[in-house]
């Protein structure tokens, strides 16, 4: 059961959900990331959290999604007036410059390319939550 | 060359029926010059030869209209109590009573005396032929002295076989003039030849030993002017029996001249007897030879003394003159068909070839003189793609090109030909033996590819007999006057700038050959676009496959990585040694990382659209040496020189790759010196500008020079070095990319210098 997350993590990837998990708690330990596994569950999630009026702080989406693509879903997202200002990161392992330019025409808020290893990945995700969650409080 | 030129100065059928009435009068005053010796008239000579004599009849009245004034030196009769008198009297004066009549009116009947001539018969118990024709109103009785001397009808048989024996034109022309002295016996026969400039040649001699050969001489076009040669078409036969001998008038009440076109006695033009006079000949018998119903030419005989032969040899000879003509007419189809079987053996082998592979220029010339052989040219030059081969004698390369580009100015059609091209285009003086003919053809439609033929000039020097240029002489009051020459030395004449003409099978063939070569590359560039498609998408599939295969590696990689890492930092338990060994799987990780990014990079750069600008080098190169890792070891010791750097224009991004590569390189590969320097400048050469990046480090074999651009290649002195051995692969995808050059020059542990050429 989807409880009412801090951070949306949408990843088909079972291993980068499982280490997601270790490094989000690593940085703090409470902070809860919901984990969907496609498009159509992100969308589903997104509408109970609205019925629930609850809105995350932060959206990570992979790009390469089964069924609707990672920019279908991020489209769908921004369409939702009630998540239209929650800051949609699009979280790859790519790093090609079109997909990076065609996710920030779709309306995604940054483009990360997920980091190379445990190591990388705690201080990347350092960074998001000091940048999103502390420094940008006003903007939650 | 004695009949030949017989009529040289003589005139016929003129055009202006003024001038015919009034030369046929006033003969002797007939002034000839340059401007009017085609309309001498030759068949009204008023005068013939003197060893017969001529009697015109009227048709009608019976009347004695004309007669010669030599008549009294035959029979015993005034000629003046002839002219006019009654047919009566003539019959007995000829001792022909009653005869002469029947004889008129049979011919007459059958409008033809050819069964009758020639009509024996006896005055003062001498021989003599009748040879009847008509001529307008009149019947022309020419009387002349029967000889029997040369029975040739009883050798015709024996010498037409002989004649015949040859099997080529060359061997039936000799044999024919040895044939036609053995039964005649002149001191001279010829075969004479017209060539299609109007001139003539002497092609085939029998002679008595003591003369001089006049074989291979050619005879200028006024030695035998075009109306001379419609005689001998209408006369088959000629016989002028004593050049010195005076002319015999014809006398007459008429004021219209007597016509002796079809006359055996007729006159000679005075000038023409002068000419044969100046070459000592006395007397001479000419053979018409046609072909194809053209004068194609003579047997010319020359006797030193003089000479005559009567009627029935004549005829015989004639004879001969006819068989002649019809195997000639054989023979020259033979010829010209085996000269269809060369061209088309020709052609078929180059067919044959063209269907090889191979570019063009090779398949066009590795044979032997196939392309060549297509038509009678001694040499042929093909420009194909930029690049020039020949054939056979043709000009230089300079020449060629030069005419090339004339060619590629002037000319519109497919195919251009031309026997005179010096007189056309100038410079091809310079080379006028090779190429004073030519037949080009334009492969491309842009004329930029093309073959031509060429050919010398026809004969370099001609062996004139006597200056052909000396008939004219200047006469008084200025105007130039015929008149004959009277040197028949040899006199060599360049023929300028003429080659022999190209024949329409020769211009056909060439087109065909055309049409060959088009086909043969249009289906060489078909075959060319296939495979450059199948290529094309063969590299497109490869820059997905590449860009695929990193992208999906990275992701079992980063994981591999990850959940290490995770271990290493969950795992409270593992001791220094498991942490080692776990570190050494990271490192894995990380340099296979390492190589797909390098991929990556060098797969989209083949995928990238580039996008042109001119670049700020200053400014680029800066950032390059910013970002260029100054801080491995040895690096920051190197010493950077900028000189110029020029504007180039190209793809920001890809040019700041192969700097950063190639900076990076040096940066890298001197850290090892003692003082490491790098030196970075460009310079314009106006079509070019070329960067130069030296450096003073370890440097490039020679062996493995050729091999630095391949992917994931090291050099064995370099292995020390980090590296991929992706950075130059990447580097020459992009020069490609931006049609620039790159190369190197290198020397091991003296430093590598590397050039960029990047178009203007």
């Amino acid at each position: 059961m989807i409880t009412s997350p801090d951070i949306l993590y949408i990843e088909d990837d079972p291993d980068f959900a499982f280490i997601m998990n270790y490094a989000v708690r690593e940085i703090k330990d409470d902070l809860v990331v919901s984990i969907v596994e496609d498009g159509n569950m992100a969308i589903a999630a997104l509408k109970r959290f609205e019925e629930d009026k609850h809105r995350p702080k932060l959206i990570l989406l992979d790009l390469n999604l089964p069924g609707i693509s990672g920019l279908e879903v991020l489209k769908k997202i921004k369409e939702i007036p009630y998540f239209k200002y929650v800051p949609v990161i699009l979280f790859s392992t790519s790093d090609d410059v079109r997909d990076v330019k065609s996710s920030l025409e779709s309306g995604a808020n940054a483009f990360l390319t997920k980091p190379d290893g445990y190591n990388n990945l705690i201080v990347c995700m350092q960074s998001l939550y000091d940048f999103w969650f502390n420094q940008n409080r006003s903007i939650n | 060359m004695v009949n030949i030129i017989k009529y040289q100065f003589e005139c016929i059928y003129s055009d202006n029926f003024l001038d015919y009435t009034f030369l046929a009068i006033n003969m002797k005053s007939f002034p000839l010059d340059l401007t009017n010796c085609d309309k001498e008239p030759i068949h009204i000579p008023g005068k013939i030869q003197a060893h017969g004599f001529l009697i015109a009849v009227n048709v009608d009245s019976l009347t004695v209209d004309f007669i010669t004034e030599n008549i009294a030196d035959f029979i015993s009769a005034a000629p003046k109590t002839l002219l006019g008198g009654r047919f009566e009297d003539l019959e007995n004066l000829l001792e022909l009573s009653g005869l002469l009549l029947p004889l008129l009116k049979l011919g007459q009947a059958r409008s033809s005396f050819d069964t009758i001539n020639p009509y024996p018969l006896k005055i003062d118990s001498k021989p003599y032929y009748l040879i009847i024709s008509l001529s307008g109103p009149l019947f022309l009785l020419e009387f002349e002295p029967v000889t029997l001397q040369y029975d040739i009808q009883n050798l015709i048989g024996k010498s037409v076989s002989e004649i015949l024996a040859g099997n080529n034109l060359r061997s039936l022309l000799y044999n024919t003039a040895k044939e036609i002295k053995e039964i005649i016996h002149y001191d001279r026969v010829m075969i004479y030849k017209f060539l299609e400039e109007g001139h003539g040649e002497v092609i085939a001699e029998v002679k008595e030993d003591s003369l001089e050969s006049f074989y291979g001489l050619h005879y200028p076009a006024s030695d035998i002017p075009k109306q001379a040669r419609e005689l001998y078409k209408l006369n088959y036969t000629r016989i002028i029996a004593d050049v010195n001998s005076a002319s015999a008038a014809i006398l007459t009440f008429n004021e219209e001249p007597l016509d002796l076109t079809h006359s055996v006695l007729r006159a000679v033009s005075p000038i023409h007897i002068q000419y044969l006079r100046n070459m000592g000949v006395e007397s001479s018998f000419s053979i018409s030879l046609i072909c194809g119903s053209e004068l194609w030419g003579l047997i010319a005989c020359h006797n030193y003394s003089p000479k005559f032969i009567d009627y029935k040899a004549r005829e015989a000879a004639k004879l001969i003159g006819k068989i002649v003509s019809s195997a000639l007419e054989y023979r020259k189809e033979e010829e010209e068909s085996e000269q269809y079987n060369n061209y088309q053996d020709a052609l078929n082998r180059l067919s044959l070839q063209l269907t090889k592979d191979g570019d063009l220029l090779t398949v066009l010339m590795v044979q032997e003189n196939i392309l060549k052989d297509v038509t009678g040219a001694t040499g042929v030059a093909v420009l194909f793609e930029d690049k020039v081969a020949t054939q056979g004698k043709t000009p230089d390369i300079d020449q060629l090109k030069d005419l090339f580009s004339w060619l590629q100015r002037t000319v519109d059609d497919a195919v251009y030909y031309t026997h005179r091209l010096p007189e056309v285009f100038h410079p091809a003086k310079e080379y006028k033996e090779t190429g004073s003919g030519i037949i080009a053809c334009m492969i491309a439609q842009d004329s930029s590819e093309l073959i031509v033929w060429f050919r010398p000039e026809q004969i370099t020097t001609i062996d004139w007999a006597g200056d052909p240029n000396k008939p004219a002489v200047a006469a008084q009051g200025g105007s130039l006057c015929l008149s004959p020459r009277n040197s028949f030395e040899i006199w060599s004449q360049i023929i300028e700038h003429t080659a022999l003409k190209w024949t329409q099978t020769e211009i056909a063939n060439v087109v065909k050959v055309r049409d060959k070569v088009v086909t043969a590359i249009n289906k060489k560039a078909g075959e060319i676009r296939i495979l450059n498609d199948r290529l094309k998408r063969a590299y497109e599939e490869l820059d997905t496959f590449s860009y695929t295969i990193s992208h999906d590696l990275r992701t079992p990689l980063t994981l591999i990585k990850s959940y290490t890492e995770l271990v290493m930092v969950t795992n409270k338990s593992l001791d220094e040694d498991g942490k080692q060994l776990l570190g050494r799987v990271i490192a894995g990780a990380d340099k296979m990382g390492f190589l797909i990014n390098e991929i990556l990079k060098l797969a989209r750069v083949g995928r990238m659209e580039v996008d042109m600008s001119p670049l700020d080098m200053d400014v680029l190169i800066k950032g390059v040496l910013a970002e260029v890792n100054f801080t491995r070891e040895g690096g920051e010791r190197a010493a950077v020189t900028l000189g110029d750097l020029p504007v180039i224009v190209g793809s920001e991004i890809l040019v700041t790759q192969v700097f950063t590569n190639i900076i990076g390189n040096a940066v890298k590969y001197c850290s090892t010196a003692e003082h490491p320097e790098i030196m970075i400048g460009g310079v314009d050469t106006g079509e070019e500008i070329i960067y130069k990046i030296q450096d003073n480090g370890v440097g490039i074999a020679i062996d493995h020079q050729d091999k630095v651009y391949e992917l994931f290649k090291r050099m064995d002195n370099v292995k020390t070095f980090e590296g991929t051995g992706v950075g130059l692969a990447i580097v020459k995808r992009i020069v490609e990319k931006h049609n620039a050059r790159i190369w190197f020059e290198s020397e091991l542990k003296v430093g590598t210098i590397f050039y960029i050429a990047f178009k203007r």
